[in-house]
């Protein structure tokens, strides 16, 4: 629910338009997925869209920037119960080994009758590539007495504090590991996550789940030529870093060499998971008008309040007392577009939730919103300062969540997540 | 609670009388298959019975015949008590009368529909007041819920009935070695199921007797097993030793004179007037569920290991 610069550079929509006007009806482009048609206004899903294996090994964790995001999401928190040091590092192995053949589709071995089968068999015969990438980090936790960790934690990896309008239920925060879960369909998920928590059963026990669908949602032109939409109707991610800038995400996402924080944890990411419920009744039965000033833009079009074009500058400088877009609109205060906080852009890469209702019979739906950034103090802890009291905050509310230092990703077939933090 | 185990038997019975029952061809036939489908996925890997296995099979079987046998004075002790409408001695005599019970549940379970008429919870009837709800748990209620042995007596001589049948049937119990494996199994998946909830013992709060009446039991079945496995993969018998013993380390502090600790959890979905405190702490719910999950895992190994079927 933060608002970042558009990306520099060619944007993938420049690449669909150019495609439509050379008259082009197919998708351009291995992430170009979608092709648009008649007035240009609607993508439509190209029927041929390629589902891959995402690639494991890389110096970061490939799902934290994998193109194209995929329609289903879940983050799973764990406890951790290994014995020592020792017991940490086999489970973070076996974790690694499962990942790997994950995301690789590796068919399971088969065995005679008498056993279990080794996989819930969900899938069939062989696992479809189907975008699925796991990606996994540790939280503060981890670096009590238990593992002899204290001294390797990075700087500011923290418990999630209590931050404005937050109503933390501990049994949704937290956590020792966090492994966030994408695929195209929910029952690769749901195979990924069983297989994952089977190969690590005596070590990681479930401490909260959530689960939901994105489009990928807050990832905005990175992902596909139309923008999703969170569950107050509103696009949202517009604005938010182009993963395929490499430069940029060195800049906002990456943990680098030379910030004073531990050498194992160079490569690594924050990552604030927060759930934010959204009172959606309420809001559905707010005028559209004030929907729009809280937001900052139009809500059919994405547009900044005043201007036409989604993906046009919002050019605060011109409305400096907010005529056009209020000074508190939510768009306003996460990303005010100045130098001077430009370093506090964040990648987001969320989900939309729905798990039933209250016991006020209203509906419990809500973004699950996931946002990496190279330090969590320049990033989302910043941001959030900014919105601190923003009139949106009758609408929604944070109710769980945790902040996790993502692991370094994987470089050979001998290296295991987290290899470099339990050496 | 084995509901595996309890439907394979009684099909298995079905299709044999059927079969001597030629006036009926039709319903013989479909069930003889349905019989024999059950069996024909893991048939080859019968054809050579391991003498080992077989030997911890009938080993298992008179391990369960004791309990049985304990069971019925345990029991009795119990159902005295409510007759006598002692109260105290009634609510004392409640666990003891279990643990024998929980010891080999799978197994006696092989015997039809006595888990149902013995210990069934509250859950699966529409209130308490069903007249079918009968068992420990019924006298449960009363004892521990409602302070009183009033209106006890008449589920006092069933339960004395039910398992005196249960005595009766129980030599007549075919026990393969397969059920020795999916016994050792299905009492740990009892315990992450059922105790570590608190839903098993919910107005006495002794879920732990429960607990470790069912380890027990399973080390009891795995012990069976154990010359058959130090052939088969001595590896995973060792992982599965030492899972048990781990169990143990942890459940040792909540050790309270002969017995245990009461039940009693933080955020307890069914408090109690009987506890005072939180007495099992969330980090040790968080280790259980850990030992006890990859136990599981390693149980679950030994019928493929042992080739059972």
């Amino acid at each position: 629910m933060t608002e970042e610069q558009p990306r520099q550079g060619i944007s993938r929509r420049g690449f669909v338009t150019g495609a439509l006007s050379a008259g082009a009806g197919a998708a351009v482009g291995a992430g170009a997925t979608y092709a648009l048609t008649n007035s240009g206004q609607r993508p439509a899903p190209a029927p041929d869209r390629p589902e891959i294996f995402v690639p494991f090994e890389g110096p970061h964790q490939t799902g934290i920037t994998a193109l194209p995001i995929p329609e289903q999401g879940l983050v799973a928190s764990f406890n951790v119960q290994s014995r020592n040091r020792d017991g940490l590092t086999t489970a973070l192995k076996e974790l690694t080994e499962e990942i790997r053949g994950l995301m690789a589709g590796h068919p399971p071995e088969t065995r005679d009758g008498a056993y279990p089968p080794v996989d819930s068999g969900i899938l069939g015969e062989k696992p479809p590539a189907d975008n699925l990438s796991i990606v996994v980090g540790v939280g503060a936790s981890l670096f009590d007495e238990r593992f002899g960790l204290a001294d390797r934690k990075p700087n500011e990896l923290e418990t999630m504090p209590f931050l404005a309008n937050d109503k933390l239920d501990p049994k949704i925060s937290h956590g020792d590991i966090s492994i966030i879960f994408e695929a195209g369909h929910n029952d690769t998920v749901q195979f990924a996550l069983r297989q994952v928590m089977r190969r690590t059963r005596s070590d990681l026990v479930l401490r909260w789940m959530i689960d939901g669908y994105a489009r990928g949602i807050g990832a905005g032109q990175a992902s596909e030529a139309q923008t999703p939409r969170n569950l107050l109707g509103f696009k949202d991610g517009t604005a938010n870093l182009d993963v395929d800038d490499a430069a940029l995400m060195d800049r906002h996402v990456w943990v680098g060499a030379q910030d004073g924080e531990p050498e194992w944890a160079v490569g690594g990411s924050y990552q604030a998971v927060r759930i934010i419920r959204n009172f959606v009744e309420f809001w559905d039965r707010t005028r559209l008008v004030e929907q729009e000033q809280l937001i900052g833009r139009s809500k059919v079009s994405g547009a900044p309040l005043g201007l036409t074009g989604e993906f046009t500058d919002p050019d605060y400088p011109s409305d400096p007392d907010g005529k056009r877009i209020p000074l508190d609109a939510h768009i306003r205060l996460a990303n005010p577009r100045t130098p001077e906080t430009d370093e506090s852009r964040i990648l987001r890469r969320g989900f939309n939730y729905s798990r039933g209702f209250d016991g006020a019979g209203r509906l419990d739906q809500g973004l699950a919103f996931i946002a990496y950034q190279r330090s969590l103090e320049k990033g989302f802890l910043t941001v959030q300062r900014r919105l601190k009291g923003e009139p949106l905050e009758e609408y929604i509310m944070p109710v769980g969540g945790g902040f996790f230092f993502m692991l370094p990703g994987v470089t050979g077939p001998d290296r295991f997540l987290g290899d470099q933090l339990v050496k | 609670m084995n509901r595996y185990l309890a439907l394979s038997v009684p099909v298995v019975a079905v299709s044999l009388i059927l079969a001597g029952c030629s006036s009926d061809k039709g319903s013989s036939e479909e069930t003889s298959t349905s019989a024999s489908a059950t069996t024909t996925t893991t048939s080859a890997a019968a054809a050579a019975p391991d003498p080992l296995a077989e030997q911890a099979a009938a080993e298992y079987k008179t391990y369960a015949q004791g309990q049985i046998d304990d069971l019925v004075v345990k029991v009795k002790v119990l159902t005295d008590a409510v007759r006598a409408n002692n109260l105290q001695a009634a609510q004392d005599a409640y666990e003891p009368s279990r643990v024998p019970w929980e010891r080999i549940e799978p197994l006696a379970g092989l015997v039809e529909e006595i888990d149902g008429k013995v210990d069934s919870r509250v859950d699966d009837f529409e209130n308490v007041d069903d007249p079918e709800f009968t068992g420990w748990h019924r006298l449960e209620y009363l004892l521990f819920e409602k302070n009183t042995t009033e209106g006890g007596a008449p589920f006092a001589d069933q339960l004395d009935q039910d398992i005196a049948s249960l005595k009766e049937q129980f030599p007549s119990v075919e026990v393969k070695p397969v059920d020795v494996a999916t016994g050792a199994a299905e009492l740990i998946e009892e315990v992450s199921e059922g105790k570590i909830t608190g839903e098993e013992d919910r107005y006495s709060k002794t879920d732990l007797w429960d607990f470790d009446a069912n380890l027990q039991g399973s080390q009891a079945a795995i012990d069976k097993l154990k010359p058959a496995l130090e052939k088969a993969d001595p590896e995973l018998l060792g992982k599965i030793e030492a899972g048990f013993t781990e169990i143990n380390a942890t459940l040792q502090p909540l050790r309270q004179g002969d017995g245990w600790v009461l039940y009693c959890t933080e955020n307890d979905p069914y408090p109690s007037p009987r506890c005072t405190g939180v007495t099992v702490d969330p980090p040790t719910i968080d280790k259980l569920k850990a030992q006890l999950a990859g136990l599981s895992e390693n149980v679950s190994q030994v019928a493929g290991v042992l080739k059972l079927s």
